[in-house]
C-alpha cells in the first residue's frame, strides 16, 4: 500500500492558550496516510488524538496555536493556509465525520438541505440535481425509506441514522481522505457494528484513504491497515496493525492491549439465602395529551420482570439504550414508583413509604454511571462520604466518622490524605472509586451498579472491575450490575438478564448466555461486541 | 396548533381574572377618591354623586358589577373625563401608543440584533467591550433619566427636535420618545444576541458547517443566525411588556396623548374605571402577544410541536 502519501503530518505541535496558561495537547506527532489506506489513531482520553484530527482541517477553536510542524494534503500546506484554500479542501477533498451525531447536525434545517449544501457549494449543482444526488447518497449509506427522510429534521432521526446522514454528507463529493473521529462511540453496539461495516464497504468502493480516531482496539483490529498509538500528546508506537497487535513494542501499547476486562465470576452456593426478590415489576410511564392532559397511552419502560438475587451473587443486566435496564434498577431500589412485588431480606418492601425505606437504604446502595455529575461539586470528598453516616448513624462522633471515611478511602485505594479535596481535582476513575467508597462506608449488603464503568477508559475500567470484585469477595456483597458493555458484564456477573424494549429477552447463567445464547437478539449483541466482522451487512431494526 | 392556541386563550381567562381582582382592590386601598377636591363638597351632593356611580354600594357589589360590565365589553364611564366612556379614551389613545411602541420595538430588534451579532463575532476585542459597555449603561439608566437628557441635548441645546408635544403626529415629535423607549430594548437585545451567538458559534453543528467548506460569512448567515435569534424571539413577549410600561413614563414626560398618559393621570385622580380599563386592556394585550410569540417560535424551531 506504500504509495505516495496523500496526507502528511510532520512534527505537529498544538497548544491551547487558556487564561490559566498554555497547555500543550499535541507534542511532535508525525504520520502519513497513503491513498486507499486506513490509519487508526488510538489512545485514551486526553491523548490528543481528536485534537490532531481536528487540526488537519483547521477546525479547532481560535485558542489553539500551532507553534511548530506541518500538515500537508497532496503537498499543500494546511497550517496557516488562506481561508479560501481551506474552504476548497474542506468537505470536498478531505471530509470529516464527528463523534457527536446528536449535535453535529443543524437542528433547524432538514437533512436534505444540509447534505445538499455541500453539493451546491463544491459542485455548483442546482436544487434538483442536488436532491437527486442526496437521495442516491442516503440510499448508499442505508437510510431506510430514504425519500421520505429527505425532509426530516435531525431530531426526528435516531443516533445511528444521524450518523449515516453525517457520513452521506462527508461522502457527497467523493473525498480523497475521510477523517472519522470516534464515529461510533456515542452509538449502541449493534448500530456501531453496522456503521463500521458501512464505512469499510464505502471506503473500498470509493478508494478513499481513511484516518480513523478511536479508543476501541477491537475496531482497530478489524478495520485499520496501520495504527498509531498515542499517549499524552505523543505517538508512542506506529506500525502495521498486524505487527502492533502481535508484537507490541511499547509498554503502553501492551497495557492497552491487555486492558480487556478478564476473568469470570463463580456463582454463589446453591443454598445461599435469597437477598432480594422481585416479581412482575412494571414501570409504565403515562403519555399525556389533549385537553386537561388525559392519559392517552403508556411507555412500557419495564414490563413485568422478575428476578431473584442470592447473597454474594452478581446479576448482570445488559441491553441497549432505551431497553429499560436503568429504570428496572431504580424500581427495585424503590427510587422510582413501580407495580409488582419486591422483597428484601424476606420482607416485602413494595408498599413501604420513603420514610419506612430509610433504615433499609444503608443496606442497599447505588453507584451511578456519571462520575462527574453524581458527586456534589461543593462538598469535599470526605464530606460526600461522611454524609451517609450522618443520616444513618447520627450518634457517631466526628472522630469515628473520620476514621470510617479514612477506612473507606483506603478500601478503594485512594490516599485518605486527599479527603479534604473537591471532586473536580480527581480523574474519572478516581471519582468512580470515591463513589464506591461513598456507598461502601455504610457497609451495605446490596449494591446497584448502574453503568459504573461506562464513562471510563478501558485501562481504568479494568481496575474498577477488579476493585468491585475484590470488595465483593471480602464482604460477600450482592451486586445488580447494569451495563451495555458485554465485556465488562462477562467479567463481573455470574447470571445475566438480556433486556430489550422493557422485556426480558433471555435470562440465564453467564456462561450459558455468553457461550450458548438461545435468542437471536443475544447473538446479535454478542457478535456486535466481541466480533465485529460477524455482523457485516447485518441489519437490526 | 390551532387547538393549542385556543387552549392558551382559555388559560388566559383565569390570569386576566387575577389581574382584574388584584388591581381592583389595590386601587380601592389607595387613600382618597375620584371626587375629592381642594374644596370639600357638601355632604348631600357628594352622596348624590357617589350614588350615581354606585360608589355607595358595598365593595364586593361594585366588584361583581364591574366584572359583569367587562363580560359585556363595557368598561364603564370615566370619572374625570365627563361624557367619555373608558373605551372611548382607550381607543383614542391606543393608536398613538401603538405607533410609538411599534417603532421602539423595530429599532430595538434591528439595532439590538446587529450590535449583538457584531460584538459576538468580534468577541473580546475593544469594539466588543465598547459596545457591551454601552449596552450595560443602556440597561442601567432608567428611561425617566434618559428622556430628560435627550430632551436637554437635542431639544434645548441643539434645538434640532421639539422637546415635547405630539403635534398631530409630526415625525419630528416622535423621534425622541421613540429613541428613549427603544434604548433599553436595544441594549438588552444586544447583550442577549451576543451571548447566544457566542454559544451557537461554539456548537458542534457550526463545526460541521465549517468542515463542509463554507466561508465564515455563510456559516454565520445560513447556520448560526437563526439558532442565535431563537432566544431573542422568545424575549419579544417580555419586551412588549417592557415597552408598554416604558411608554407610561415616556408619554408623561413628552406630553404625548397616548394610553400611558391617561393611565398616569387616572391613577393620580383616582379615576377608578379608567385605571382598571387600561390595566385590563394592556393585560390582555401582553397575554395575546406572548401567545403570538410562542406560536412564531414554534414555526421557527422544528423541535417544538404544538400538537396538543
Amino acid at each position: 500500500m506504500a504509495e505516495q502519501p496523500i496526507l502528511e503530518v510532520e512534527n505537529l505541535h498544538v497548544d491551547f492558550a487558556l487564561h490559566t496558561g498554555t497547555v500543550s495537547a499535541v507534542k511532535g506527532v508525525s504520520f502519513s496516510l497513503s491513498k486507499g489506506e486506513t490509519l487508526a489513531l488510538v489512545g485514551e482520553s486526553g491523548s490528543g488524538k481528536s485534537v490532531t484530527a481536528l487540526s488537519i482541517l483547521q477546525l479547532l477553536p481560535p485558542v489553539a496555536r500551532y507553534p511548530q510542524g506541518s500538515i500537508r494534503y497532496d503537498g499543500q500546506e494546511m497550517l496557516g493556509a488562506r481561508p479560501g484554500t481551506l474552504q476548497t479542501i474542506r468537505g470536498n477533498r478531505v471530509a470529516m465525520v464527528f463523534q457527536e451525531p446528536m449535535t453535529s447536525l443543524n437542528p433547524l434545517q432538514t437533512v436534505e438541505q444540509q447534505v445538499a449544501e455541500v453539493l451546491t457549494e463544491h459542485r455548483g449543482m442546482d436544487r434538483k440535481e442536488a436532491r437527486a444526488r442526496v437521495l442516491e447518497l442516503f440510499r448508499l449509506v442505508g437510510i431506510p425509506d430514504a425519500e421520505r427522510r429527505l425532509s426530516a429534521y435531525p431530531h426526528e432521526l435516531s443516533g445511528g441514522q444521524r450518523q449515516r446522514v453525517m457520513i452521506a454528507m462527508a461522502l457527497a463529493c467523493e473525498p480523497d481522505v475521510l477523517i472519522a473521529d470516534e464515529p461510533t462511540t456515542a452509538l449502541d453496539v449493534t448500530i456501531q457494528a453496522q456503521i463500521m461495516a458501512l464505512l469499510k464497504d464505502l471506503k473500498q468502493r470509493f478508494g478513499m484513504a481513511m484516518l480513523f480516531i478511536t479508543h476501541d482496539l477491537g475496531i482497530v483490529h478489524h478495520f485499520a491497515d496501520r495504527v498509531c498509538v498515542m499517549r499524552l500528546g505523543e505517538v508512542v508506537e506506529q506500525g502495521s496493525t498486524r505487527e502492533v497487535f502481535a508484537n507490541p513494542q511499547h509498554p503502553y501499547t501492551r497495557e492497552l492491549l491487555d486492558a480487556e476486562p478478564h476473568g469470570h465470576k463463580e456463582p454463589p452456593p446453591e443454598d445461599a439465602p435469597v437477598l432480594l426478590e422481585a416479581r412482575d415489576v412494571k414501570v409504565w410511564f403515562p403519555i399525556r395529551g389533549g385537553w386537561f392532559s388525559r392519559v392517552t397511552g403508556h411507555v412500557k419502560a419495564v414490563d413485568r420482570i422478575s428476578l431473584t438475587l442470592r447473597e454474594g451473587q452478581t446479576l448482570g443486566i445488559v441491553g441497549e439504550s432505551g431497553s429499560g435496564k436503568s429504570t428496572l434498577g431504580k424500581a427495585i431500589l424503590k427510587l422510582l414508583d413501580s407495580d409488582g412485588r419486591i422483597r428484601f431480606e424476606g420482607a416485602a418492601i413494595d408498599g413501604l413509604s420513603p420514610l419506612q425505606m430509610k433504615p433499609l437504604r444503608r443496606k442497599m446502595q447505588v453507584v451511578f454511571q456519571d462520575p462527574f455529575g453524581s458527586l456534589s461539586p461543593r462538598m469535599t470528598i470526605g464530606e460526600v462520604i461522611a454524609e451517609g453516616l450522618k443520616v444513618h448513624e447520627p450518634l457517631m462522633s466526628a472522630r469515628q466518622r473520620e476514621a470510617a471515611v479514612i477506612q473507606a478511602l483506603e478500601e478503594v485505594a485512594i490516599d485518605p490524605g486527599l479527603r479534604n479535596r473537591y471532586p473536580h481535582e480527581f480523574s474519572g476513575g478516581q471519582r468512580q472509586r470515591i463513589a464506591i467508597a461513598r456507598a461502601m462506608v455504610l457497609k451495605p449488603k446490596f449494591l446497584l451498579l448502574d453503568e459504573p464503568t461506562s464513562a471510563l477508559d478501558r485501562s481504568v475500567q479494568v481496575k474498577v472491575v477488579d476493585l468491585l470484585k475484590a470488595l465483593q469477595r471480602k464482604y460477600g456483597l450482592t451486586y445488580l450490575f447494569i451495563s451495555h458493555d458485554l465485556a465488562v458484564v462477562r467479567a463481573m456477573a455470574d447470571e445475566v438478564i438480556v433486556m430489550q424494549h422493557g422485556r426480558v429477552v433471555e435470562h440465564g447463567r453467564a456462561e450459558q448466555i455468553f457461550h450458548h445464547p438461545r435468542q437471536d437478539y443475544t447473538r446479535q449483541l454478542l457478535a456486535a461486541s466481541f466480533d465485529l466482522e460477524l455482523t457485516d451487512g447485518a441489519r437490526v431494526a | 396548533m390551532l387547538s393549542y392556541a385556543f387552549k392558551r386563550l382559555a388559560q388566559s381567562i383565569p390570569t386576566l381574572f387575577i389581574v382584574i381582582t388584584i388591581s381592583f382592590f389595590l386601587m380601592r386601598l389607595a387613600p382618597g377618591g375620584p371626587f375629592d377636591g381642594e374644596r370639600k363638597l357638601p355632604p348631600e351632593i357628594e352622596a348624590n354623586i357617589l350614588a350615581a356611580y354606585n360608589l355607595d354600594k358595598p365593595l364586593y357589589w361594585q366588584f361583581f358589577d364591574y366584572l359583569g360590565g367587562i363580560l359585556q365589553g363595557d368598561f364603564g364611564p370615566s370619572f374625570k373625563y365627563k361624557d367619555f366612556t373608558v373605551s372611548d379614551l382607550i381607543w383614542a389613545g391606543f393608536p398613538v401608543s401603538l405607533e410609538l411602541g411599534m417603532w421602539a420595538m423595530l429599532l430595538g430588534v434591528v439595532f439590538g440584533v446587529s450590535i449583538g451579532c457584531y460584538a459576538a463575532l468580534k468577541q473580546n476585542t475593544r469594539l466588543d467591550y465598547l459596545m457591551m459597555g454601552g449596552a450595560m449603561a443602556g440597561i442601567a439608566i432608567p428611561n425617566f433619566v434618559m428622556a430628560p437628557i435627550l430632551t436637554l441635548v437635542f431639544g434645548v441645546y441643539l434645538s434640532w427636535l421639539p422637546v415635547g408635544g405630539w403635534d398631530s403626529g409630526a415625525v419630528a415629535n416622535k423621534v425622541l420618545p421613540v429613541i428613549a423607549l427603544a434604548l433599553p430594548q436595544i441594549a438588552y437585545i444586544a447583550r442577549m444576541t451576543r451571548g447566544s451567538m457566542i454559544e451557537v458559534m461554539g456548537s458542534h453543528f457550526i463545526r460541521t458547517a465549517r468542515a463542509k467548506g463554507l466561508s465564515e460569512r455563510k456559516v454565520v448567515r445560513r447556520h448560526a443566525l437563526k439558532s442565535a435569534l431563537l432566544p431573542v424571539v422568545s424575549y419579544l413577549g417580555p419586551a412588549t411588556a417592557g415597552i408598554i410600561t416604558g411608554s407610561v413614563v415616556i408619554e408623561q414626560i413628552f406630553g404625548i396623548p397616548g394610553i400611558g398618559r391617561y393611565f398616569v393621570q387616572a391613577a393620580l385622580n383616582r379615576d377608578y374605571t379608567l385605571v382598571m380599563g387600561t390595566v385590563v386592556f394592556y393585560g390582555a394585550l401582553i397575554i395575546l402577544f406572548n401567545l403570538v410569540v410562542d406560536l412564531i417560535y414554534g414555526l421557527l424551531d422544528p423541535q417544538i410541536r404544538y400538537d396538543d
